[in-house]
């Protein structure tokens, strides 16, 4: 654990305050203008070329429009939660950058310090917890529009972001295991000999699928499904504080990329080849491995945005609860089984790994055998409800009326046949009468029917 | 911030998160709408945090957030959504001299705790938690070690808490389900051999004369397509019925045997140009 | 506190500069209301009775909420489970499984009874 202490002088923590600011504010206008030429090259379009060298200056056009705008406030709003949402989203999409490390130790104006802004020992921790307030924000904006299809914007997506960051605070678990640390610089150093991303593969992937529901990106945008809800929980807002909004969207999207390259591809530490050269982890040029890395996961987000399509909200809750949740939970189980068997008893790795994958494959072929299993007998029992079903409404089962059962057709049968079908229950269940009844009252012969029900 | 003395930073840390959680606690009660309460009591929560992070306990700190900020008031806001609490509520007091009531116990749990901690606390030299957590290699460390020796049994019976607070939900708020789940594929495939319209209607027939719904569309053969007019208009019978000479018109121009402007004017003579075009 | 001091300036900042957009706009943009305009938007029509007050949503929000919070505390304990693992005896390995165990029958009773389904 070689955590940094730090305590900068306060010109240092302004410098970095300021260049973390400025850097987060031009990496969203960048990631826009990036997202925009991806996606329209993927779609044999141009996209945006205009202003500036190859369009980059568009998205700060677009602020710049976006500044000058009408601003409409709904006259049912609730106004001063309304004006609070979008501050709450974009101070803590800023704050969540704090702990993010991006370099080593460096000498600024001669000052040694490490790249980072600050780190303590529940620093991983402490990037849940700004996301968890970040949710506000966006359940608040939705709230206080006072306007439906952004109320129910705001809690699909709240109801989405708290889904899927279980799976990701329990694919962290794994990592902690092996850093010992919560501490990012502490993780970054710990995956000096080898990335996370090699030894602890399900969990990067079930943080990288967390993390695209996390930010409510494609194909988990639901929040702002346009078919259905038109712009999610922010329909309502316009002009800079709709900005702040898609501030707030592109800044997460940076920080749960720089969370999964310090987590899971070592930080700042060079890649292989570059890692062979002794200069590779030392000075400025960390940043720029840091840098490509980030910017390889938010490739891959808007590669996902081009490519598919959006999910059903029942698929996607049924993805986040029933296979990430169960599948992280397995995944923590196994790392923990195999870092007791290789501090209890005198394993070798390559025993355990033998062993892993032995299990491994009884894994997975028994639930294999199990799946079958489950989808015959499911199968099975959707038969057997659909024969239920089909069968005809018996208004006077077991000679007493009784409704319809969910899915019968509710027949109308007229009152001969009714007083017919009473007679032949009754003389059916005629042993099931209790003693206290009378047991021939009500009963009506078939002569005289009318007789018989109005009784 | 190394020139600043840790003390006095610390003093002015606890006045500040002490004023912003007792105004929190305020506002929650002042507060008219149930989501105000709610905001002001995320307010209280986040400044315990920042109070315990200041007393050396950053864990405990973000733990509350996480927990209490994140997840306990969300499941409050959920709920004061859910079920629609509002000022409209009746707010009249059903049980009588509560307020009362409340006040004396208020007080009396106030004088309670401290002068509770007020003689427990007298004379205790302070020595902080930089020692406890030392002793293991950090915060985390420390609890950890504690949470899973000493009170490993409470820990367990934690699980037992949990289980019943999830079946308690469960069975608060879950509706059982009758009849099987309808598929994407049943659903579709309904739709498609069941006999109904399978792909939207078509628009009604909206000309520049008639900008109204209740004119039907025309099939290409020129008979009406009932079902382009909504269905309610239908049944009240409210179809505009079609305009022959408008439709007799427009067949006439289509097919070249008239042509656009004045009525009077003579159909071309002129073999060689094509009827509409300019001449 | 110096490494949270950092934080506290950074925020400053950032809840500066949103404060400061929020309000710019009030001076920037130009104004010109109708009755259309500050309704709430429901694609043209006449929007319906709001909900909130009266409205009623689907209790499913409340049941996630709650695993939410039945998840979270689990991986509240989690956290200092994993980063002392080292440090701790067999035996504590063996107190973190049957605490997950016990957590996992709320949850698979939860799933057969079809409380995680969405419709």
């Amino acid at each position: 654990m070689s955590e940094y202490t730090f305590n900068d002088p306060w010109w240092l923590i302004i410098l970095k305050v300021l260049a973390i600011f400025v850097g987060l504010v031009l990496m969203t206008l960048f990631t826009i203008w990036w997202e925009r030429r991806v996606v329209s090259r993927m779609q044999n379009r141009i996209g945006p070329n205009r202003v500036g060298p190859f369009g980059l200056l568009q998205s700060l056009m677009d602020g710049f429009k976006l500044g000058l705008k009408e601003e409409i406030i709904p006259k049912t709003a609730h106004l001063a939660v309304y004006w609070i949402a979008p501050v709450i989203s974009a101070t803590m999409a800023f704050l969540a950058f704090a702990v993010i490390p991006f370099g080593p130790m460096v000498s600024i104006f001669g000052v040694e310090t490490p790249l980072q802004l600050t780190d303590f020992p529940v620093s991983v921790l402490y990037v849940l917890a700004i996301a968890s307030i970040g949710v506000y924000g966006i359940v608040l904006a939705g709230w206080s529009s006072g306007s439906t299809y952004p109320l129910l914007g705001g809690l699909r997506s709240s109801a989405q972001m708290i889904s899927y960051e279980l799976a990701m605070s329990m694919s962290f678990v794994a990592v902690f295991l092996y850093a010992g640390t919560m501490s990012t610089s502490g993780i970054v150093a710990a995956q000096e000999p080898i990335w996370y991303a090699v030894i602890l593969l399900p969990s990067l992937l079930i943080y990288a699928t967390a993390m695209v529901g996390e930010t409510n990106r494609a194909p988990f945008d639901l929040p702002e499904a346009e078919g259905e809800l038109v712009g999610g929980f922010h329909t309502e807002y316009s002009s800079l504080k709709f900005a702040l909004f898609f501030l707030a969207e592109y800044i997460n999207m940076v920080t749960v990329s720089a969370l999964a390259t310090t987590l899971f591809l070592g930080g700042w530490i060079a890649p292989w080849p570059l890692s062979l050269w002794d200069g590779a982890n030392v000075g400025w040029w960390p940043l720029l491995w840091w840098f490509v890395k980030v910017q390889l996961f938010i490739f891959a987000f808007i590669w996902l945005r081009g490519t598919l399509p959006r999910l059903r909200y029942d698929q996607f809750m049924r993805f986040g609860w029933k296979v990430l949740i169960p599948a992280s939970l397995l995944w923590i189980v196994i790392v923990a089984a195999a870092r007791v068997v290789r501090n209890e008893f005198s394993v070798t790795t390559q025993e355990l790994l033998l062993l892993g994958g032995g299990l491994l494959v009884v894994i997975i072929v028994g639930s294999w055998v199990l799946q079958v299993r489950s989808e015959r007998r499911e199968r099975a029992q959707v038969e057997a409800a659909k024969a239920e079903m089909d069968k005809p409404f018996d208004p006077y089962a077991g000679g007493y009326p009784v409704p319809p059962l969910p899915g019968q057709e509710f027949t109308y049968t007229s009152r001969r046949a009714k007083a017919a079908v009473v007679e032949g229950t009754a003389t059916r269940t005629a042993t099931a009468v209790l003693p206290g009844e009378s047991a021939d009252a009500p009963v009506p012969s078939t002569s005289d029917p009318e007789e018989g029900t109005h009784a | 911030m190394t020139s600043t003395d840790p003390s006095a930073a610390e003093a002015v840390v606890f006045w500040v998160c002490a004023f912003l959680s007792v105004v929190g606690g305020i506002g929650l009660i002042l507060s008219r709408r149930a989501v105000h309460s709610a905001l002001w009591v995320a307010l209280t929560m986040i400044s315990l945090a920042v109070l315990y992070i200041a007393n050396a306990a950053p864990f405990l700190g973000m733990v509350q957030i996480i927990v209490y900020t994140g997840a306990v008031m969300m499941l409050f806001l959920f709920v004061l959504m859910v079920v629609g609490v509002d000022s409209s509520d009746s707010l009249v007091e059903t049980l009588r001299g509560q307020r009362v009531a409340g006040i004396l116990l208020a007080v009396g749990f106030g004088l309670l705790l401290a002068i509770g901690l007020g003689s427990a606390l007298n004379g205790v030299p302070v020595v902080g938690l930089d020692g406890a957590n030392g002793e293991y290699g950090g915060n985390v460390e420390g609890l950890a070690r504690l949470l899973f020796s000493e009170y490993v049994l409470a820990f367990e019976i934690v699980a037992g808490l949990l289980v019943v607070a999830a079946l308690g939900a469960l069975v608060l708020a879950h509706r059982e389900r009758w009849q099987p789940r309808r598929t994407q594929r049943e659903i579709s495939q309904e739709r498609t051999r069941g006999g109904i319209h399978p792909a939207p209607l078509p628009p009604p027939g909206v000309y520049a004369r008639h900008n109204a719904v209740d004119t039907p569309a025309l099939l290409p053969d020129g008979s009406v397509a009932d079902i382009s007019v909504p269905g309610p208009l239908r049944a009240r019978g409210d179809l505009r019925p079609v305009d022959t000479a408008a439709v007799a018109e427009t067949a006439a121009l289509t097919s070249g045997e008239a042509t656009y402007g004045p009525a009077k004017r003579p159909v071309a003579d002129d073999p060689g140009t094509s009827p509409g075009e300019p001449s | 506190m110096d490494a949270y001091a950092p934080i506290l300036v950074l925020g400053l900042l950032a809840a500066g500069f949103a404060v400061f957009s929020v309000t710019l706009t009030t001076f920037t943009g130009p104004k010109r209301y109708n009755r259309a305009k500050v309704d709430a938007y429901e694609c043209g029509i006449e929007p319906t009775p709001q909900p909130m007050g009266g409205g009623r949503f689907p209790v499913k929000y409340y049941l996630t909420a709650m695993m939410f919070i039945i998840f979270d505390i689990e991986i509240v304990f989690l956290y200092p489970w994993a980063v002392a693992f080292d440090q701790l005896p067999l035996f504590v390995f063996l107190a973190m499984m049957l605490f997950l165990f016990n957590l996992t029958v709320p949850y698979v009773y939860e799933w057969r009874r079809g409380g995680l389904d969405w419709d």
